[in-house]
C-alpha cells in the first residue's frame, strides 16, 4: 500500500530542494515561463543557489531560458528527450502530488481512498486545467474544499474535489454509473490508498 | 473590500429595492427548496435546485443591502461572494459554495455525473443554512424589507 511516508520522501530522496521545487514549478506548469524571483520565493533558498540549479539545467536542455528584453524567463522544455518522463514524475512527487499529500492529511483517517484523475493525470493539462481530485471516505465535501484550500494558491491551479462515501462510491459502480466508471479506466494520480484499495472498495 | 470598493470597480450597480422584490426572491428561493427535497429526484436535479436556492437568497441580501450585480460580471461568482459584505458570512462557507458553483458548472456543461448524493445533501444543508442566516440578517437589519 502506498503510504504517505514513503511518497514523502521520495522526491525528497529524489532531488535537493532547489532543484525538486524548480523541476516541480517548471514541469507542472509546462504552458508558462517563470521569472527567477518567483522559483525564488517558492522554494526559500538564495538566490544564488536557484540561479546555479536553472544554469545547469538549461545547459542539459531540461529547461529553456527565455529573454525578451531585459527579462529573462524560464519554462520546461517540451523539446527534452526525457518530457514526458519528468512532466509524470514531477506530478507525482514534488509539484503536485506531494502537496495534496499534504494537505489530505487531516483527512487521513477518514480517507480509504484519494486520487488525481483528469487533465492533470494524463499529462494533457494547460496553463488553466484546474485539479480534479476524487476522495473516497469518511469526509464530508466542506472538509475537503478547506482542507485543499491552502494547496490551490501553493499549485497556482484550482483544485475541484468529488467526495463519495465508500457506500455511495460502491453503490454506483455497480450500477454502472457513467462518470465513475470512466473516471477509473483513465490514468490516475494516486495521493491516498492505491489501485488495490480501489478495486477492493468497489467489490467489498 | 466594502460592497462600495465593487460598486466603484463595477461589479455591482445601486439598486433600491422594495418588500415585493425581496418576497420574490426569498419565495423563489424557497419553492426550490421544496423542488430539491421532492422524494425521487436525480442527485443533480437536486443539487440544481438547492443551489438556485441559494444564489437567489444570497441574491436578496444583496439586494437588501442595497445592490445588484452589474451586467457581464458573474452574477453567480459575485453573488456568492458578497455574502462576506452582506451578512458577513463565514469565508470557509462562502468557499465552499463557490467550490459547488464550480461543480455546477461543470456538471451543467463540462461533465455529467460529477455530482455525488453526498455532495447534493452538503448542498441543501447548505441552502437551509443561509437561507435561515439571510432571513435572520434581515429581520435584523433590514426588518422594513420583510413582509409583516
Amino acid at each position: 500500500m502506498g503510504t504517505k511516508s514513503s511518497h514523502e520522501s521520495m522526491s525528497a530522496a529524489l532531488f535537493g530542494r532547489t532543484r525538486r521545487t524548480v523541476l516541480g514549478l517548471l514541469y507542472t506548469h509546462p504552458e508558462e515561463s517563470f521569472y527567477v524571483r518567483q522559483m525564488v520565493r517558492a522554494a526559500g533558498v538564495g538566490q544564488g543557489a536557484v540561479q546555479r540549479e536553472l544554469r545547469r539545467l538549461s545547459a542539459a536542455g531540461i529547461i529553456e531560458r527565455q529573454q525578451r528584453g531585459r527579462q529573462v524567463f524560464y519554462c520546461a522544455n517540451r523539446r527534452s528527450p526525457v518530457f514526458n518522463e519528468l512532466h509524470s514524475l514531477m506530478v507525482k512527487t514534488a509539484g503536485l502530488a506531494d502537496i495534496l499529500r499534504q494537505a489530505l492529511e487531516p483527512l487521513a483517517d477518514g480517507v480509504r481512498v484519494a486520487f488525481v484523475y483528469g487533465s492533470v493525470a494524463s499529462g494533457a493539462e494547460n496553463a488553466r486545467s484546474d485539479v480534479d481530485v476524487m476522495v473516497i471516505g469518511k469526509a464530508t465535501f466542506g472538509d475537503v474544499v478547506q482542507t485543499f484550500h491552502p494547496a490551490e494558491a501553493q499549485l497556482s491551479r484550482e483544485v475541484n474535489p468529488t467526495v463519495y462515501s465508500p457506500h455511495e462510491f460502491k453503490a454506483k459502480l455497480a450500477a454502472k454509473h457513467h462518470f465513475l466508471t470512466s473516471v477509473l479506466k483513465e490514468p490516475k494520480v494516486f495521493l491516498i490508498g492505491d489501485e488495490h484499495d480501489l478495486t477492493g472498495l468497489a467489490e467489498k | 473590500m466594502t460592497l462600495q470598493d465593487w460598486l466603484k470597480s463595477s461589479w455591482l450597480v445601486a439598486h433600491k429595492t422594495s418588500q415585493q422584490e425581496i418576497h420574490g426572491r426569498l419565495s423563489v428561493a424557497g419553492r426550490e427548496m421544496v423542488d430539491a427535497q421532492v422524494r425521487g429526484l436525480s442527485v443533480d436535479a437536486r443539487f440544481g435546485h438547492a443551489y438556485n436556492a441559494a444564489l437567489q437568497t444570497a441574491l436578496a441580501a444583496l439586494a437588501a443591502a442595497g445592490y445588484n450585480v452589474a451586467k457581464g460580471e458573474s452574477h453567480h461568482y459575485r453573488g456568492i461572494q458578497s455574502l462576506s459584505y452582506t451578512i458577513g458570512y463565514d469565508a470557509s462557507l462562502i468557499s465552499k459554495l463557490d467550490k459547488l458553483r464550480k461543480k455546477r458548472n461543470i456538471s451543467d456543461y463540462e461533465q455529467a455525473g460529477t455530482v455525488s448524493d453526498q455532495e447534493a445533501d452538503e448542498m441543501v444543508q447548505i441552502a437551509k443554512d443561509l437561507r435561515a442566516a439571510v432571513k435572520a440578517w434581515l429581520r435584523q437589519e433590514h426588518p422594513d424589507l420583510l413582509k409583516g
